[in-house]
């Protein structure tokens, strides 16, 4: 009688389906991972195999990849868990630059209406033509030759009579500040910004003499019309988007941060 | 659009070889032959001519540029801590900065006006892979490392070490077409990004980089005329012999897609770039001479790893020819073997060739470039951060500043090769305008000139009816009366020709000292050489020396401050040549000197408060090389 009382007692119970249940979960539960092979594996493997050696891969070596890619997959969960990837910069590097590459990749809409328009006119300077200079130049080695050249043409003679030879061209039409300077030296450009258009002035020194210096015009800056580059502009604004997104998505994540210093 | 343009561009190269070469019958038959297959393709009607650029000129503007430039994609670039893209490369070129892999910014004073990214082509892209340790390529044992580089040394030894691999029997271990195809199409995409007609022109480009057995250089970099590119370069993993390389051009050709190549480094073949036999030891006939020119019309005649016109023991009475010489193989410290590996003797060679078999395989034009393994042209004394990266970018590196400490030989300087390494290589081009076409046609006509980095200038013509030097109407009547460098003259009998050689000084360097013809001639068999002196700054010429008279020049190795003496803007000359012989073979090229100005390795000195190293040249004189004018003798 003594046994059945002992089998009415719940402590007994509950003591006896805690041993079931512990030796049952140590039969036949399973606290492993899972690696699944599909196809889509297979094929990579195959694939990498076929760039690699220029051959294609047979299924017993499709087999092999895929017992080679198990056994690094487990080693590489394995490192996750101890934490082999902590503190590691190659690691870190790369997965920083992964995460960059699908931040930009985002696709970008084709811009709306107007959006353009805004774009390139908040980037006009992008767009826009610098000043350039049309001149004529007579040049002179020694800078009196150049003063007294030009006190006769102030006096009426004409240009033509002065001038020693150059292999410069004796005219340059619509050149900009860079250009010029690279034609005749640095700051030629500078020097003669502010002469009058349509008179002989100067000299102006240059890396090779002397210069006087007729304007034929100073062209003012220019805008290029959307029109006309409307490619190069849409181009722009995608990289501009790409650029802003990536910014954006850091911004983002900066938000779920809060960012102490503790400095010494 | 593409296809029709080479077309025209191989029907213009017959029409100047036949306008000139008297025995080249089989190459211009060849070449016609050719024309004809490409012009019977069906893309036939003309375009309107496309409107020509603001700065377009009849008598043609001179350009200039750099068409060797290597960028992170290049094996070594990338060992040597290189991150700069091809993108970075021509925003450079076009007066960007961009930071050296040491820290410091890079930027021109002056922008240039053309420029061809040029990687190499065997391993393209492969060593940033090896370097990314999620890619299979890093798996392999030479990669170890390589994702973590230190120092200069540790650069060095790992650049020995991946060279050695790659040139090995192994080496093909590393190619994975799939990351070249990907760069390629990178370097490709980024030249036409930036190609900017009348502004900005760019080539797509790369260097093919094959060795002699001896380990003599043979590199080449190829140069494309268009806005396209086969889908991989050939490199020397598809062959070593050059050969090979010009019938891949000669294919592409075919298909409408023209390139050139330009030798480079010759100084550094130890003889295997001009040899008088082909790659299987025959003697050079005219299929072989004919295939060469059809694709080498131009070489390096300098570049930072030293100058190539000539050695002083090839030319032991040109008192010039000891000028930057850069005396071993690349990459080792082999001494390389002058015979062989200079332009002038080339020259000189092709013309016997000529002389004895009517074949000659050496009748190229010239240009500078620098070989930057930093994405950024080289060119400037006083501005230098020479090419290798990491490896050579400080004055002790390079050896021209005293290291920290003797080392335990008891050494002052380390030892190095870097300090045989020059500030040089502008490629300079006659065109009519800034635009791709009109750039590489210069090239084809081979109207170009280099120089040992400063944007001198130089015209120079030939002919029988030359106006006189200072006619105001004188390019006009050049260009129809007679040819521009890199042309071909029929020698009258009765009299000699005459030439007009004029040079004028870079904007923002020294004045001239003087501008020199060199003359290279046959006779009875023998080839001969003389320079002669033609426009002095110093004073009047002495006939008899052909030599210019002392002009005052100086410079205080102190400070580099200069005395400029008598020294011209520019200077220019009518010239005969005084030895004419109509029965000879000969070529003329001008050579114009600057005054002396402070050597890089001088510069360094001074900015590092410290003498300049004895064992080195304190001064250069920078100069500037035009193609030849080759005459030829009636038949």
């Amino acid at each position: 009688m003594a046994s059945d009382d002992l089998f009415r007692q719940p402590l007994i119970w509950f003591v006896l389906i805690g041993l079931f249940l512990f030796i049952a979960d140590s039969r036949i539960g399973d606290d492993r991972h899972e690696i699944v092979i599909t196809d889509a594996l297979r094929d990579r493997l195959a694939t990498l195999w076929t760039t690699q050696t220029g051959l294609v891969a047979t299924e017993a070596e499709v087999d092999s990849l895929v017992d080679n890619w198990v056994k690094e997959e487990v080693l590489y969960r394995e490192a996750l868990r101890l934490g082999l990837d902590e503190d590691d910069s190659i690691v870190r590097r790369r997965l920083v630059q992964k995460l960059g590459f699908i931040a930009e990749s985002e696709p970008i809409p084709a811009p709306e209406i107007g959006e353009l328009e805004a774009f390139y006119q908040q980037h006009i300077d992008d767009y826009t033509l610098p000043v350039r200079y049309s001149l004529q130049h007579l040049y002179f080695q020694a800078i009196g030759s150049a003063q007294q050249a030009l006190t006769q043409i102030e006096q009426g003679v004409s240009s033509r009579n002065f001038g020693e030879p150059s292999m410069l061209n004796p005219s340059f039409a619509y050149r900009s500040a860079l250009e010029l300077n690279a034609t005749f030296g640095a700051d030629f450009a500078g020097q003669i910004a502010d002469f009058p258009i349509g008179s002989w002035q100067g000299p102006v020194q240059s890396g090779f003499g002397f210069h006087l210096v007729f304007l034929n015009a100073i062209h003012p800056e220019q805008i290029t019309p959307l029109d006309a580059i409307g490619q190069q502009v849409n181009e722009d604004y995608r990289r501009a988007r790409q650029l802003e997104a990536r910014d954006l998505y850091i911004e983002n994540l900066l938000q779920q941060y809060i960012i102490s210093v503790e400095l010494q | 659009m593409l296809r029709q343009y080479s077309s025209i561009s191989v029907l213009l190269c017959v029409a100047s070889l036949s306008a000139c070469s008297d025995n080249s019958t089989t190459t211009m038959t060849d070449l016609a032959q050719k024309a004809a297959n490409s012009a019977s393709q069906p893309v036939q009607t003309a375009d309107p001519a496309p409107a020509r650029t603001a700065g377009y000129s009849a008598e043609r503007n001179a350009y200039f540029g750099d068409l060797h430039v290597h960028t992170m994609y290049s094996f070594d670039a990338f060992i040597f801590g290189t991150t700069s893209s091809p993108d970075d490369a021509y925003e450079f070129a076009k007066g960007g900065s961009i930071t050296h892999p040491a820290g410091f910014n890079m930027s021109l004073q002056t922008p240039l006006d053309f420029y061809g990214v040029t990687d190499h082509a065997f391993y393209l892209g492969v060593l940033r892979e090896m370097a990314d340790p999620d890619s299979e390529l890093s798996k392999h044992p030479v990669a170890a490392g390589m994702d973590s580089l230190g120092g200069a040394a540790e650069r060095g030894v790992k650049f020995r070490e991946v060279l050695g691999f790659l040139r090995g029997p192994d080496g093909d271990e590393l190619n994975d077409p799939e990351v070249g195809m990907s760069a390629w199409s990178e370097i490709v995409a980024a030249a036409n990004r930036h190609n900017d007609p009348g502004t900005f022109t760019t080539f797509i480009g790369y260097e093919y980089t094959a060795t002699a057995s001896d380990g003599g250089n043979l590199h080449r970099n190829v140069i494309f005329r268009g806005d396209t590119a086969p889908n991989l370069p050939f490199s020397r993993l598809d062959s070593s012999n050059p050969e090979h390389l010009w019938d891949w051009m000669d294919g592409l050709r075919d298909q409408g897609m023209d390139s050139l190549a330009i030798p480079h480094n010759s100084n550094g073949s130890n003889g295997n770039m001009f040899m008088l036999i082909d790659n299987s030891g025959r003697p050079l006939d005219d299929a072989y001479a004919s295939q060469r020119m059809r694709n080498e019309p131009l070489v390096e005649i300098t570049q930072v790893k030293g100058t190539s016109d000539t050695h002083p023991a090839l030319s032991p009475n040109d008192e010039w020819a000891d000028f930057e010489i850069m005396p071993f193989m690349v990459a080792s410290t082999l001494a390389s073997q002058p015979d062989g590996s200079y332009v002038r003797q080339a020259f000189l060679n092709g013309l016997r060739m000529q002389a004895e078999d009517g074949v000659n395989p050496y009748k190229f034009g010239v240009i500078g470039s620098s070989d930057t393994h930093n994405a950024t042209y080289a060119g400037e004394e006083f501005d230098y951060w020479s090419k290798v990266g990491l490896r050579d970018s400080d004055g002790i590196l390079r050896g021209s500043v005293p290291m920290l400490e003797p080392n335990s030989a008891g050494d002052i300087y380390v030892d190095t090769y870097f300090d045989t390494w020059s500030a040089a290589g502008l490629a300079g081009v006659w065109a009519e305008e800034n635009t791709r076409k009109s750039i590489y046609d210069g090239f084809r006509r081979k109207e170009t000139f280099g120089t040992s980095g400063t944007r001198m200038k130089v015209r120079f013509f030939g002919g029988y009816d030359l106006p006189a030097a200072e006619d105001p109407d004188m390019l006009a009547k050049s260009y129809s009366g007679g040819v521009s460098m890199g042309g071909d003259l029929i020698g009258e009998a009765s009299r000699a020709p005459s030439f007009i050689a004029w040079v004028a000084k870079a904007p923002d360097s020294a004045p001239l000292d003087r501008v020199q013809i060199i003359k290279g001639w046959v006779e009875d068999g023998e080839t001969h050489e003389e320079v002669y002196d033609v426009a002095c700054s110093g004073g009047p010429l002495d006939p008899v020396t052909h030599r210019c008279p002392d002009n005052g020049a100086r410079v205080n190795p102190s400070d580099c401050s200069l005395t400029n003496g008598s020294g011209a803007p520019e200077l220019r000359a009518s010239w005969r040549d005084p030895n004419f012989d109509p029965d000879q073979h000969a070529f003329y090229y001008v050579r114009g000197l600057e005054n002396p100005t402070c050597r890089w390795s001088t510069w360094d000195a001074i900015r590092a408060g410290v003498e300049p190293n004895p064992n080195l040249q304190p001064t250069i004189q920078e100069r500037i090389w035009s193609s030849p004018i080759w005459v030829t003798p009636q038949l």
